[in-house]
């Protein structure tokens, strides 16, 4: 666990360094997410002009909900997407090699070893509109409620993480896995819905196979008016059970690794 | 100490027709092709043993490496490095294994050398001790003591290939497999490179297989070698034995008039070929001599042994 604290480290050394090369690109990137978290937070605003409720939601808990996904996706750009970006495109070429032959876990070091430095402001942006959603929130709230939902959006980025890899891993059979990939940022959109919105089966697979409400909706209701102990448990072993299948089907996905070269 | 027994790689492809229509037709029904990359190869290798394994384009040699680096999973077979079983994916494995592919780079692009090599340090665990003295006595061998604060990118292909080296070889490997490491460079960063392979394996003595396709590297490096052609091995020994085995033959370089063509003649035969050759061209210049390994190793690729 040290060792891989200590690796990481590395990586962010090397994140930074290579940012602070590529001005440009750092400013442009920090303006296009600036202005979706804009675009974000005025849809919720716009809407609440009409109506006082949407899901069960007053505008002061749907600030909570919105900051909450944007702090998933945030943690998610500075940490994996770019990373996750890349990773078909090397099991195609046969890249994995270098990675492969390592004394470490392969899925880790390709998992995180670019961290982004440019979204990185863009965390702190996203942390900034969450504290003040908290501090904007007028009904009574407990401190240990607070901390349990950073706790859940931790694992909602984790899931969020999962979910990408489902669609990635195909990789190893298939020649391209845009269209996975495609699928995931169309359905990804639930991830910015309240769970509530979603009946019958679609209910289902958003919450069990491609968990997109467990990953901020279900936290912001934890925070807003608690879960029960069932649905907590029931978000806990989904992240758990998808962890493992990750696992097990990037395990099977080396053993179909062909390594494509000269 | 490498033991392969029997070692067998299969890889499924689809045969897809050209074209678009090619393409949708391929939906529906697909053709399914088995390549053998590997067929049911034997091989042993002791420890400070270097060999030469030359093949062909697609002959099996990467396959074949990348398998024993446990990339790859075999088909069928058993093999066995230092013990290990290169598959399972034993950490203690790969800490003493390494594995340079000259066609593929390993270190940050836009970081120094020195940065790559402070990650690989904590990858491999190398404590403080070994990694200077290791740093110190490769920096100096190969000779790129300055460039090592200097972004890898904007280093020239030869002086990168030794950076390469210098990655691969800081945790002190047992076991090397070098894959074509003197590719796309000029002839003295190929010398150069060549003379550190060979300095570092009288030092270090580790098992190293070494491809590549020029002769010139396994020449000065390989007294073993194995030869590969369409997955299996035709050739396993030393080098020296290559042209006494072919030794039978001789070859002969004309030149006519209008041009100069070369022939390889059984020797038996060359009294009668030599007098033909008199009588139907206008010979300006002809000269016997024997085949080189050159030319010997050539032509067991393309044709396999074949006894004279």
């Amino acid at each position: 666990m040290k060792r891989y604290l200590k690796l990481y480290l590395h990586f962010l050394r090397f994140s930074f360094s290579k940012a602070m090369e590529f001005r440009l690109d750092f400013t442009f990137r920090i303006v296009m997410d600036i202005i979706y978290y804009f675009v974000n937070l005025a849809l919720f605003k716009i809407l609440f002009l009409h109506t006082d409720l949407i899901a069960g939601w007053t505008l002061e808990q749907m600030m909570i909900f919105v900051a909450s996904y944007l702090l998933v996706d945030a943690i998610n750009m500075t940490f994996f997407s770019t990373n996750l970006w890349w990773l078909p495109y090397y099991i195609n070429k046969g890249d994995l090699d270098y990675y492969l032959i390592r004394p470490v876990s392969a899925l880790f070091f390709l998992s995180v070893r670019e961290f982004s430095a440019n979204s990185f402001l863009n965390l702190i942006i996203a942390v900034f509109i969450f504290v003040y959603s908290i501090i904007n929130y007028t009904q009574p709230w407990e401190v240990e409620k607070l901390f349990g939902l950073i706790l859940l959006l931790i694992n909602g980025a984790f899931i969020y993480y999962l979910i990408q890899m489902l669609m990635i891993i195909p990789a190893f059979w298939t020649q391209s896995t845009r269209g996975f990939i495609d699928l995931f940022y169309t359905l990804g959109l639930a991830m910015e819905r309240p769970d509530r919105i979603f009946k019958g089966w679609i209910r289902i697979i958003f919450t069990t196979i491609l968990p997109f409400s467990l990953i901020a909706s279900f936290p912001a209701r934890y925070f807003i008016e608690g879960l029960e102990e069932l649905s907590l448990l029931h978000l806990l072993s989904v992240s758990l059970v998808l962890w493992i299948l990750i696992l097990s089907l990037w395990k099977k996905g080396l053993r179909n690794y062909s390594s494509a070269s000269s | 100490m490498i033991k392969i027994n029997s070692l067998t790689k299969n890889y499924t492809t689809y045969i897809k027709e050209p074209g678009l229509k090619g393409s949708f037709k391929s939906l529906f029904i697909r053709r399914k092709k088995v390549k053998e990359a590997l067929k049911s190869v034997s091989l042993e290798i002791s420890q400070g043993e270097i060999v030469g394994l030359i093949g062909a384009n697609g002959a099996g040699k990467t396959t074949l490496i990348k398998i024993l680096a446990g990339i790859v999973f075999p088909s069928s077979g058993e093999v066995s490095v230092m013990g290990f079983n290169p598959w399972e994916r034993n950490n203690q494995y790969r800490r003493c294994m390494s594995l340079i592919m000259g066609q593929k780079a390993q270190v940050w692009w836009d970081l120094p050398a020195l940065d790559t090599f402070l990650l690989l340090k904590e990858i491999y665990e190398i404590d403080e001790k070994l990694y200077k003295e290791n740093l110190e006595f490769l920096s100096e061998t190969l000779m790129v003591k300055d460039q090592l604060k200097t972004q890898v990118r904007k280093l020239s292909l030869g002086e990168r290939m030794k950076i390469e080296l210098m990655a691969s070889l800081l945790h002190r490997p047992k076991v090397i497999f070098l894959d074509e490491p003197t590719i796309g460079l000029d002839i003295s960063a190929q010398k150069a490179v060549r003379e550190f392979i060979k300095s570092y394996q009288s030092e270090f003595k580790p098992i190293t297989i070494l491809t590549s396709h020029y002769m010139e590297d396994i020449k000065e490096l390989c007294p073993r070698i194995v030869i590969m052609k369409e997955g299996g091995f035709v050739y396993d020994g030393p080098l020296s034995n290559i042209q006494k085995m072919m030794g039978d033959e001789k070859c002969l370089t004309v030149t006519t008039k209008d041009s100069t063509f070369k022939l390889t003649i059984p020797r038996l035969e060359l009294a009668a070929k030599t007098s033909e050759i008199f009588q139907n061209h206008d010979v300006i210049d002809l000269n016997i001599h024997d085949p080189s390994i050159e030319n010997i190793i050539e032509s067991i690729m393309k044709y396999g042994l074949h006894s004279t």
